[in-house]
């Protein structure tokens, strides 16, 4: 899967001091509606599977087959677009290494979570390297509950990388330039990116990395049909 | 002779197995004075329960099918269905609330909420049906109807709210304090017929006047008359019972009553909630689909003057013929009456209608909207809607759970055949969560249905009632083969000694296709092949897929590409050129590294979340993937794709995991490659099975 990887969106990450998330710590997206988080999530999720880890999909509100076909339709395209050929074992080290995990109806919490890694880990010896985290309300979502959350990436070893929604009309930053939902939030999160779509394409902005600062625009331009990083 | 329509009930009784179902309709038909003597459900004095009335349930103190009934209490008339509470008969339970319009949920004082209470809470929510709910057996040891209470909240997440507390438990449970009323009720003479109300004990004062707070708190959120009378001091047992009624009648509050059925104690408070708190016809919303408006929905009326539209929900063979029992939703059948049946626009006669009572019947002239009768004679399935045919509506289809457990199924003689055959189109149209079919593969027959004991019933009721001696057994899996490489074959198939001979040659490869089909590509080129025999020689390749080299299973996914061959200009024929390509077939397969494949089944369990670990593991112990996992409150789903060699025997698995609370489904997801350990098994009983001669 090199070829894949050369493309993936955490690419961006090369371009920072520590080159990673790292277990035991927080990472999240931010972007407006539509501009493509789940889509970055899920291929933050390949290449957390390609490079042989594997992974929990965690949705909030939204179905297993939801998510499986936003999965379904970004790994086909991937095929396409990268030529590979080894589609059947690719489809088949996806299904092993991801495990999905919905929570509706307002069930999620990180009890449950908890929960359920200890059971995935008990009684199928998996014990995911990345939790990925999509459909959170970062509005109504206390910061107790984040701080929770970290202490369970730490429990278990896992980096965990969540989305938030921001909003147009809402433009806080704080001192960090750190924008609204996680400006009162940031100093729990280990990275920020910023996704911010454009004529050209869509462009991933690393706004924190861990405790370092950051040189003038480490970004990364992404293909908005794809999410492949394009420059 | 019409009644009124608002002093009708249509009742169910539903529960977990033993919870005391049958003793309480018992009590029911005794102080209703449909029966004179109460018979035990065991049969101890030798005749079991009036609703138990098949030999097999009398036999083993089970109920198995459904039974109808109706009674009289204080001017209403109370339709009851006693539905069997084990989980493989969850059909029976799901057709009797389709059409039921309240239900009483049991519940064991000992027990608790068990596995099927929760099964059963599902179905009742499913179907909106109101509920009042008995804890029984206060008699017990080990009875504790307040612990019942919090599982009620804490399990099925109702709002339960006790009318009355029991006046001492187990052994000393004497007789139950209405906090309604704010008295003591003992049930006096030799069944309890006659009750005697006093003061409350002294003792029990501090905690019924607590209880009947909590009571008060839930029933003012329905009632502002209510409230305001509870703020005076001044609420009245009519105002008090108004509020509970339309919280039930909302489903959004629970009304609990104790007692124990088996020591005649409150079983008659039990009818009163029926006719107070549960739903006449005319609440209820029944929806149709009007088929001639592209399934729009209506609503329907319980008025007798309007268009009929009735439910066929239950069918019985008898000696006598198809008994069907209908729900009348619309409109009114009396005898003489042209139906049509909505699926088939079929026209039926109305001959005898009768309103059941267990297994006895009683004629009538005529049944109306909101009433449950049932007719003689009728050629119909369990579904079928009934109209006078000037409306064309259909009710929506039952929910039928998906069979999960087969058997085969042989008869031990040809008199068994004849018998079995009969047996099997009975029992699959009666019930449609028994379903057999003849395996095109193997040839066997197979039966499918919820459960072991759910099949179990049905065997010995072959071996009963049609005297079909049959023998059961697991059904073989349909393995299939396929290729995972490319080979080439290069034949000729030639018999050339003398006379009109055979000659032909096929050359070309074959390699695996995209899908599961078959590929057949002619690049012939400068006629090598004369085009009036090519399609013999895909004829030739076809037949060779139906048993394959390898173990015999059908061969799946292989695309067969012919680039060169030869022919004679005498002794080439269709059938020269399809044995030559029989001879390429079995020349290349070995060569292109042919696998086993199994069916993988898309399996969904539905369980209480704490026993997400449990049956996690327990697909995991079965070669199973998972593939997600969903929680919603106090539920858990879980996908994955589990081997059907590895499924059999699960729903026993599952229950015993689970204590009950979970249920499952299974459907073909795709085929994938059999491991090596199941491959060497499979040769092995082949083996066997060819020593054996079987």
């Amino acid at each position: 899967m090199k070829s894949f990887m050369k493309v993936s969106p955490l690419r961006l990450l090369d371009m920072s001091v520590e080159k990673k998330l790292g277990p035991g710590n927080l990472g999240v997206l931010i972007a407006r509606a539509g501009v493509g988080k789940t889509a970055c999530l899920v291929h933050i999720a390949f290449d957390r599977i390609f490079s042989g880890e594997s992974l929990v999909h965690v949705s909030v509100e939204e179905t297993p087959d939801k998510v499986a076909s936003y999965y379904n339709v970004i790994f086909y395209d991937m095929i396409k677009i990268l030529e590979l050929e080894n589609e059947e074992d690719l489809r088949l080290m996806v299904e092993r290494n991801r495990m999905i995990l919905s929570y509706v109806k307002g069930s999620f919490s990180v009890d449950r979570l908890r929960r359920s890694l200890g059971n995935l880990k008990q009684n199928l010896s998996f014990a995911p390297q990345t939790i990925i985290i999509d459909g959170l309300d970062f509005e109504v979502t206390p910061r107790e509950f984040f701080e929770e959350l970290k202490g369970l990436s730490k429990e278990f070893s896992t980096e965990t990388w969540l989305s938030a929604l921001s909003h147009r009309h809402k433009l806080t930053k704080n001192e960090e330039g750190i924008p609204y939902p996680c400006s009162e939030i940031d100093d729990l999160f280990e990275v920020i990116i910023h996704m911010d779509p454009t004529t050209e394409g869509v462009y991933l902005k690393l706004l924190k990395d861990h405790g370092h600062t950051l040189g003038q625009h480490v970004s990364v331009r992404l293909d908005p049909n794809t999410f492949l990083v394009v420059s | 002779m019409k009644e009124d329509i608002q002093k009708l009930r249509n009742i169910g009784i539903s529960a977990h197995i033993d919870s005391g179902k049958t003793t309480l309709t018992e009590r029911i038909l005794y102080y209703t004075k449909r029966i004179g003597v109460i018979h035990e459900v065991k049969g101890k004095d030798g005749v079991g329960a009036k609703m138990d009335s098949m030999e097999l349930e009398k036999e083993r103190g089970i109920t198995i099918s459904s039974a109808a009934t109706h009674c009289l209490w204080k001017g209403h008339r109370i339709n009851i269905i006693d539905t069997p509470g084990h989980v493989d008969f969850t059909i029976e339970v799901e057709r009797a609330l389709r059409v039921l319009d309240g239900a009483i949920l049991i519940l064991c004082a000992v027990g608790g909420v068990q596995s099927q209470s929760i099964t059963v809470d599902r179905q009742m929510r499913r179907y909106g049906v109101p509920r009042i709910a008995f804890i029984n057996k206060c008699d017990r040891f080990g009875a504790n109807p307040y612990r019942v209470l919090n599982q009620l909240r804490e399990k099925l997440g109702m709002d339960p709210v006790l009318l009355q507390l029991p006046i001492g438990l187990e052994g000393d449970f004497q007789g139950i304090i209405d906090l309604v009323k704010m008295k003591a009720l003992y049930f006096e003479g030799p069944h309890g017929e006659s009750i005697r109300e006093e003061e409350i004990p002294d003792q029990m004062l501090e905690e019924a006047s607590s209880y009947r707070e909590q009571l008060l708190d839930a029933a003012t959120m329905y009632s502002d008359d209510l409230a305001e009378a509870v703020l005076d001091g001044h609420e009245t047992e009519e105002m008090i019972h108004l509020a509970l009624r339309k919280a039930t009648l909302a489903k959004t509050l629970t009304p609990v009553l104790v007692g124990s059925a088996y020591k005649n104690i409150g079983v008659q408070p039990v009818l009163d909630a029926v006719n107070m708190y549960l739903p006449s016809p005319t609440e209820v919303e029944t929806r149709a689909l009007d088929l001639d408006r592209d399934e729009a929905e209506v609503f329907l009326k319980p008025d007798p003057g309007l268009p009929v539209v009735a439910l066929a929900f239950k069918l019985e063979v008898t000696p006598y013929g198809q008994l069907t029992y209908l729900r009348i939703y619309q409109g009114s059948i009396g005898k003489g009456d042209e139906l049509i049946i909505t699926r088939n626009r079929k026209k039926i006669r109305v001959g005898r209608i009768v309103r059941m009572h267990a297994d006895e019947m009683e004629d009538i002239e005529r049944g109306y909207a909101g009433d449950i009768v049932a007719l003689f004679g009728v050629e119909c399935i369990t579904g079928d809607t009934f109209t006078d045919g000037s409306v064309n509506y259909s009710m929506s289809s039952m929910h039928v759970p998906e069979p999960v457990i087969s058997l085969t199924v042989k008869a031990k003689d040809n008199k068994s055949q004849e018998n079995l055959a009969k047996a099997l189109g009975r029992f699959s149209r009666e019930d449609p969560t028994f379903r057999t079919y003849v395996d095109p593969e193997t040839g066997e027959t197979i039966i499918s249905g919820m459960g072991e004991l759910h099949l179990d019933v049905y065997v010995e009721r072959m071996r009963r009632e049609y005297k079909a001696d049959v023998e059961t057994g697991i059904p073989e899996v349909s393995y299939r083969e396929a290729i995972t490489q490319r080979a080439e074959f290069n034949y000729t198939h030639k018999k050339q000694t003398g006379g009109a001979g055979q000659y032909g040659r096929v050359a070309g490869y074959m390699e695996p296709s995209k899908g599961e089909s078959y590929e057949f590509v002619n690049a012939i080129k400068g006629g090598v092949i004369p085009s009036e025999f090519i399609p013999a020689v895909d004829k030739g390749f076809l037949s060779c897929l139906e048993k394959g080299p390898l173990l015999g299973y059908p061969v799946l996914g292989i695309k067969v590409v012919v680039n060169d061959g030869q022919y004679h200009p005498v002794d080439s024929s269709e059938l020269a050129f399809r044995q030559a390509a029989v001879g390429a077939f079995k020349q290349a397969y070995m060569k292109a590294k042919p696998i086993i494949l199994e069916p993988i089944m898309k399996v969904s369990v539905e369980c209480p979340s704490e026993y997400q670990g449990n049956v996690m593991g327990s697909i995991n112990q079965r070669r199973g993937i998972i593939l997600s996992s969903t929680e919603d409150g106090t539920f858990t789903t879980i996908e994955a794709e589990v081997p059907l060699a590895e499924m059999f025997g699960y729903a026993t698995v599952l229950r015993s995991l689970t204590q009950g609370k979970a249920e499952f489904t299974m459907e073909f997801s795709r085929y994938g490659k059999a491991p090596e350990s199941v491959v060497e098994e499979i040769k092995k009983a082949k083996t066997t099975s060819r020593r054996g001669g079987k």
